[in-house]
């Protein structure tokens, strides 16, 4: 009986002089937000779909390449037999769509989605200044998207491991072959060059997240900008305009598998998803700043 | 919320729960009478045009701190914009907006620390228990510290009587709809408060609901906090505000104490007798202006005391079976005074 009293008691303690503070530790708000992004449930699919391609194209690899050797269908024919470009390849395939429409839904949901379910006005009154909530949200949507390469890379060592093997050595696109540590750092690279791709389309979409209250203008944005940057690097009157395409500096993740790595077409496509994160971000702050809550 | 026995010790503001007053305890109403206070909100030339239609337009109003101020008026009238205003979530088109002597929206982190507000419903992400919601924001709260983030969200619960709802646990989703307004509430009592606004508390509550939510504004009032409260309807402010404001069509069209606004029409009192022809004989014969109205003598209160009323007609000997003060009643005032603004 007498405990609820106690605790009330203690509560008070619990809170610090006023005046002194007029936001919460950042370190706290961004464990926050570490916390429950995973938690929501469409960002748990998406992680398991995302795990599947790896663990599809290593079960295709392996049941082609057992009745049907020899040339076929550029990387993914590559993989036969040689496990450790299973998770680059999986990276590649996955960047095609799969990655910006999972990493779309976590920004889609990181403002617009706050928005829609009312608690995006909690977090403004707690008090969360507006700049600071763009950054906490942005930090939750590249944890999204690092987790998302990590389960494609990792989901990629695993199943070329075991549906593919040959997994202690790399056989480059050039005919060479890497040894063990020399695979996983291009495992890495490939990685970490993807974890900024990602994040790039990450920042466009948080920037329209900033703008509307509908996470399906979101998504249908993106990813309709997304396929229209595709045709216009695909047509060849418009080749003027693919060094600014974001997409078409996605093809160059196979200079990974190459001896030596030709270092031209990752730079460019790493800066590149640089300068469409700054604008992204600048757009999600200026959006978010303007925006009636 | 349900055991008075219990609350009643819970409840009561934690400053003096400790023993030790901390620099941020609430103006009290006798503190406050002593020492002039700004008022914990003040708008001035308020204008909001969302595309081409007016929402608000030359608002002027001025919460008192200490005060629970009502803010009546019809579905669509501004109120919810208003208090959207107030809060910076939203920036005016015209006129500045103060908040606890912050201007707004600039101010807003360092006057929303000691704000809570339930604004156009209770907010929260579905598939997050209840209590894990309140976590989420407790943990936004500049207030609270890290470790008493779990201790801070039990007594919130408590406070709105769902420290023992087991559905607490469950995803936000399938709360029921009392659960989750309750739950607003809960967030907007994170911390003790200088100034609270809740948009319509007690929509989707049952009566028992309700009745909670007249007694947390009680607790809240009696612990020096200033409430402002939204609502259209009328009994909930005639039952818990100090003040009133009426707001139609975007202009504010009344403001006052409730008592003020209630005899709206004069100070009078109303006597029932047998002999009314006697009690205005008597009346006039102390120069004391009165009348009769639906068979009730209605005397004028404005010059004199009721006490005065009531010793001259109990020297004349006129019998007087009841007598009360006239109230024009929220209602009819509401209407008229909505009524002629649109």
């Amino acid at each position: 009986m007498s405990e609820p009293v106690q605790r009330a008691s203690r509560r008070t303690l619990a809170v610090t002089p006023a005046g002194d503070r007029h936001a919460a530790p950042l370190a706290r708000l961004l464990r926050v937000e570490l916390r429950t992004e995973p938690r929501r449930p469409r960002t748990l699919v998406a992680l398991v779909v995302l795990a599947l391609v790896p663990v599809v194209i290593g079960l295709g690899v392996s049941v082609s390449s057992a009745d049907r050797p020899g040339p076929g269908l550029g990387l993914i024919t590559a993989v036969s037999g040689n496990g450790m470009m299973l998770p680059i390849t999986a990276l590649g395939v996955a960047l095609r769509l799969l990655l910006p429409l999972c990493v779309c839904i976590a920004a889609a949901d990181a403002l617009a989605g706050e928005a829609a379910h009312g608690t995006l006005r909690g977090l403004l009154l707690a008090p969360v200044s507006r700049i600071r909530l763009v950054w906490i949200k942005a930090f939750g949507v590249l944890a999204v998207a690092v987790l998302q390469v990590a389960v494609v890379t990792g989901a990629g060592l695993l199943a070329g491991l075991i549906l593919v093997g040959g997994g202690d050595q790399l056989l480059t696109l050039s005919g060479s072959s890497v040894g063990l540590g020399a695979a996983l750092a291009r495992v890495a690279l490939a990685a970490g060059w993807t974890v900024l791709q990602v994040a790039a389309v990450g920042a466009v979409a948080l920037a329209i997240s900033a703008f509307t209250d509908h996470p399906l203008v979101v998504l249908a944005t993106v990813l309709g900008g997304a396929i229209v940057f595709g045709l216009l690097g695909a047509i060849p009157a418009m080749d003027w305009l693919r060094p600014v395409l974001l997409t078409s500096g996605w093809a160059s993740l196979s200079d990974v598998l190459r001896d030596p790595v030709p270092g031209d077409g990752l730079t460019h496509s790493a800066l590149l998803a640089g300068v469409y994160l700054v604008i992204g971000m600048t757009g999600a702050i200026v959006g978010t700043l303007r925006r009636e809550a | 919320m349900s055991r008075p026995d219990r609350t009643g010790t819970i409840c009561s503001p934690p400053a003096v729960a400790s023993g030790e007053p901390t620099p941020d305890e609430p103006m009290r109403p006798d503190r406050a009478a002593i020492a002039p206070v700004p008022p914990a909100a003040r708008l001035r030339g308020l204008r909001k045009v969302y595309r081409r239609t007016v929402a608000l337009d030359s608002v002027d109003l001025d919460v008192p701190t200490g005060a629970v101020l009502g803010l009546l008026g019809r579905n669509g009238s501004g109120k919810t914009t208003m208090l959207r205003l107030l809060l910076g979530l939203s920036r005016p088109t015209d006129g500045t907006v103060e908040l606890l002597g912050e201007p707004m929206p600039a101010g807003a982190c360092r006057a929303l620390t000691h704000v809570g507000a339930l604004v156009e419903g209770p907010g929260f992400l579905p598939f997050l228990s209840g209590r894990d919601n309140l976590a989420r924001f407790a943990a936004a709260e500049p207030l609270v510290r890290t470790s008493a983030i779990g201790e801070t969200v039990n007594y919130a619960l408590h406070r709105v009587g769902l420290d023992r709802e087991a559905a607490i646990d469950r995803p936000y989703r399938g709360h029921s709809l009392g659960l989750k307004q309750r739950l607003g509430l809960a967030a907007a009592l994170l911390t003790p408060r200088r100034l609270v606004i809740l948009d319509e508390p007690t929509n989707g509550l049952d009566p028992a609901g309700i009745r909670d939510v007249r007694r947390l504004i009680g607790e809240l009032h009696a612990a020096g906090s200033t409430v402002l409260l939204s609502s259209h309807l009328l009994s909930e402010v005639e039952e818990t505000c100090t003040h009133v404001a009426m707001l139609s069509a975007g202009t504010v069209v009344a403001t006052g104490t409730l008592t003020e606004l209630l005899e709206a029409d004069g100070p009078a009192l109303e006597i029932s007798t047998t002999e009314p022809n006697a009690a205005l004989a008597a009346l006039r014969h102390c120069r004391i202006p009165g009348y009769v109205e639906r068979g009730l003598v209605i005397a004028d209160l404005v010059e004199t005391p009721p006490e005065l009323v009531l010793s001259t007609l109990a020297s004349a000997g006129v019998p007087v079976s009841e007598a009360r003060r006239r109230r024009t009643g929220l209602e009819e005032l509401f209407l008229r005074l909505t009524e002629e603004g649109t």
